[in-house]
């Protein structure tokens, strides 16, 4: 390695990712379910409940009942027509697939991906799923990715929807399975020395997730926020890892993202995520 | 003086050497010095090619019997040591004020010291670039002069291009670039131990340190304001005038952690108080009469590197792997070349060709020698090219006060900054901006660089005249 690497790896090192805090007001909230009458409204009654940090005049919450559209089509136009800032809805609308939890179904596959909106998904009204702690409120909010340095947004969302007194957990788990792959690789290089590579590579990816937190923690004490942040950074397998975390901690919202500008899938592991959890709502970006 | 009490014995060697053979090893030298500047096309390092030169050089001068193998015994009391011809060769002192420096340098670094500074100074900028230019220019001139211009060089251009991508002013790197390699080797002008020429230079005129630094510093101080005011008008770097675009920017430059490569604070501060230390100490090992002055800066750069060593004892070995042996065996490779040349009355022949020069009146002398030097170090290697002035300026009796070692001290480091090959700082500042993906040519290195290197010599002449 010649000095000059290794200086510009010591200042890309020392250039790290700042997190800037901005208050989110979706103001226009809307509530997509496939009911309609007194069950939507009950829904409703149950959403503005859960989501009590959203109270105020200045959220104005609308509902899109089942009979306002049959169509992804149509649902994607009442969407877009309504402009809102945070949609609220669940899975398998028009649907009785719920029963059989391998998709989110058809409706809800197109809306996160078409629209930039975010939307929180909860839990089946009829499935019975939903964990006890779940949609009473959101004093433990966690956000969850595999690259959290510089994401501001996630953070911001997941502090917006955490009460006042709450906690709200930064998760950035990264794959062991991918970093034993590359050790596997790295292992077969002579010029590198497989044990130091490990304990440095190691490091430095979970340094800059917890470097960023720490940014995360100054940013929130300035702005007198009264949030508990919990970090955590780990390795390991994203999906159980995330699974445990959240029956460990009882959280009662998941906040990841979604879009991924490079595809039209689902961003990394949230599809697989949304399939899984679906005991807590989710809210996805 | 560069002889040492035996290699004296060797300077000794009298005249009488026939013309073809002064002609033939004058050829030797010009082929070392084409070879050298065409290092990059021959894809050897240095001491590979003035190795290979010693060697065919050893070879001949003793087949022509032009070394005194006879007077390589040196009696020490009853004991009779012999020496090999080329071990006396060799200037020690050098070497070892080489060997120390790079050595007690490069673990001092490993405590992030210089790395805190320059990302401390990045973050005081606030990301204007106008102050992050000049910032870093006096950084550039400040560590060139304390560590060495290549060490210096990498340390600011790599940050460059890390806190230039970061604030969005790319289109702006060449010239930040091209300005700090400039300044390595005005830096490089202000202490005895800055450059291998001053060290060279210094130890054969008998400069102590402080001299050294009383009568470079107001040359490095105006050479410095002038490069960067030109620098900064011709590249168009200014300050930043929107209060929105003050706020980003020093939003930007507020994520850089001074403290990342700091694994111990104890280690930071203890190559802090130390890098003070050993510049004290080599400031006052040119007292006259000292133990200090009588061991030698050599002595006080190994002792220092021995200190950094103590803390980092187990894992010294990395450091002596790290150290670059090819700079250090193209020294000692490079004194045996210049002490057969000797031999070989070819340094006389030059003497007698500069002759004139020297004997001119200032300011015409000293001018001279300064715009030769200069040219001749823009296309080589401007060590072999001191070691050689020196060599010829101590045979020809020219006094230890005289401008005209100074001509070859701002000569031989300003001529580095005609071209890319120049200096070895101006090569690793050509390597930064290439990697960078930033096209620029030989020829373009020389457009962009001759106004900026024309001026610091015109600089450097006046001050010649004025101050000496």
């Amino acid at each position: 390695m010649t000095k000059l690497d290794q200086y510009e790896s010591a200042f890309r090192s020392a250039d790290k990712a700042v997190y800037a805090y901005e208050r989110i007001e979706p103001r226009e909230i809307l509530l997509v379910s496939d009911v309609g009458g007194e069950v939507a409204e009950r829904l409703l009654d149950r959403s503005r409940s859960f989501l009590s940090v959203l109270a105020g005049d200045q959220h104005r919450w609308q509902r899109l009942d089942g009979d306002g559209f049959d169509s992804v089509g149509s649902l994607l136009e009442a969407v877009e027509s309504r402009e809102p800032d945070l949609i609220v809805t669940y899975r398998h609308l028009h649907s009785n697939a719920w029963q059989w939890p391998y998709s989110l179904g058809e409706h809800l596959d197109v809306l996160t991906q078409v629209t930039a909106v975010p939307v929180i998904v909860l839990p089946h009204p009829e499935a019975g799923w939903a964990l006890p702690h779940s949609l009473q409120n959101t004093d433990r909010v966690m956000a969850i990715t595999d690259h959290l340095s510089g994401d501001d947004r996630l953070v911001n969302w997941a502090l917006r929807f955490t009460e006042p007194g709450g906690a709200c957990w930064l998760t950035h788990v990264e794959s062991g399975a991918d970093f034993d792959r590359l050790l596997d690789v790295i292992a077969k290089i002579p010029e590198i020395e497989t044990e130091t590579a490990r304990v440095l590579i190691q490091a430095r990816l979970l340094m800059e997730a917890t470097d960023y937190i720490e940014f995360c923690r100054k940013a929130i004490e300035a702005q007198g926020l009264d949030v508990r942040l919990e970090p955590r950074v780990s390795m390991g397998h994203r999906l159980s890892e995330y699974r445990r975390l959240v029956e460990e901690h009882r959280i009662d919202l998941l906040v990841m993202n979604t879009l991924d500008g490079e595809q039209l899938a689902m961003h990394g592991h949230a599809y697989p995520l949304a399939i899984e959890l679906r005991q807590i709502p989710l809210l996805m970006l | 003086m560069i002889a040492t009490p035996v290699s004296s014995l060797l300077l000794a060697a009298g005249p009488g050497v026939p013309f073809g053979v002064t002609a033939l090893f004058a050829a030797l030298l010009v082929a070392m010095i084409v070879c050298l500047a065409l290092e990059e096309k021959l894809q050897a390092k240095k001491s590979v090619i003035v190795g290979s030169f010693a060697v065919v050089c050893l070879l001949l001068g003793g087949w022509l019997e032009l070394l005194p193998f006879r007077d390589m015994v040196l009696h020490a009391g009853e004991l009779d040591i012999e020496f090999p011809i080329y071990i006396p060769a060799i200037d020690w002192g050098v070497m070892a004020i080489i060997l120390g420096s790079s050595l007690f340098v490069d673990i001092t670094s490993k405590s992030g010291l210089f790395t805190w500074i320059a990302i401390r100074l990045t973050k005081l900028s606030g990301g204007d670039p106008l102050r992050l230019l000049v910032f870093y220019g006096v950084m550039t001139v400040v560590f060139s002069a304390v560590l060495n211009n290549v060490t210096a060089m990498i340390i600011v251009g790599s940050l460059t291009g890390v806190s230039l991508k970061r604030l969005g002013i790319e289109d702006k790197l060449l010239g930040f670039l091209l300005i700090e390699g400039l300044l390595t080797n005005v830096g490089g002008l202000l202490t005895l131990i800055s450059s291998v020429p001053n060290i060279i230079v210094g130890r054969a005129a008998g400069i102590s340190f402080m001299t050294f630094l009383v009568k470079a510093a107001p040359y490095v101080v105006v050479a410095t304001g002038f490069t960067l005011a030109l620098g900064a008008r011709f590249f168009g770097i200014r300050r930043l005038q929107d209060a929105e675009a003050i706020a980003e920017a020093g939003q930007r430059v507020s994520g850089f952690d001074e403290n990342d490569g700091i694994d111990s604070r104890f280690a930071f501060w203890f190559g802090a108080v130390m890098l003070v230390a050993f510049i004290v100490t080599i400031a006052s090992a040119s007292i006259p009469g000292t133990l200090l002055n009588r061991l030698g800066m050599g002595y006080v750069a190994l002792s220092f590197a021995v200190v950094m060593l103590v803390r980092y004892r187990s894992v010294a070995d990395r450091f002596y792997q790290a150290l670059d042996w090819d700079l250090l065996a193209f020294f000692a490779a490079l004194f045996v070349v210049i002490n057969v040349m000797e031999h070989a009355q070819v340094l006389e022949w030059i003497g007698r060709g500069l002759r004139p020069i020297l004997l001119m009146r200032e300011p015409l002398g000293p001018g001279l020698l300064l715009l030769a030097s200069a040219a001749a170090s823009s296309v080589t290697d401007n060590i072999p090219l001191a070691a050689m002035l020196a060599h010829i300026l101590s045979a020809q009796g020219v006094a230890g006060d005289s401008s005209l070692w100074w001509s070859v001290v701002f000569g031989a480091n300003l001529g580095g900054n005609l071209t890319p090959i120049g200096s070895a700082s101006t090569l690793v500042a050509v390597t930064i901006i290439h990697k960078h993906k930033i096209p620029l040519s030989f020829a373009g290195f020389v457009k962009l660089a001759v106004p900026y290197a024309l001026a610091q010599l015109a600089l450097a002449a006046v001050y010649l005249w004025l101050a000496f």
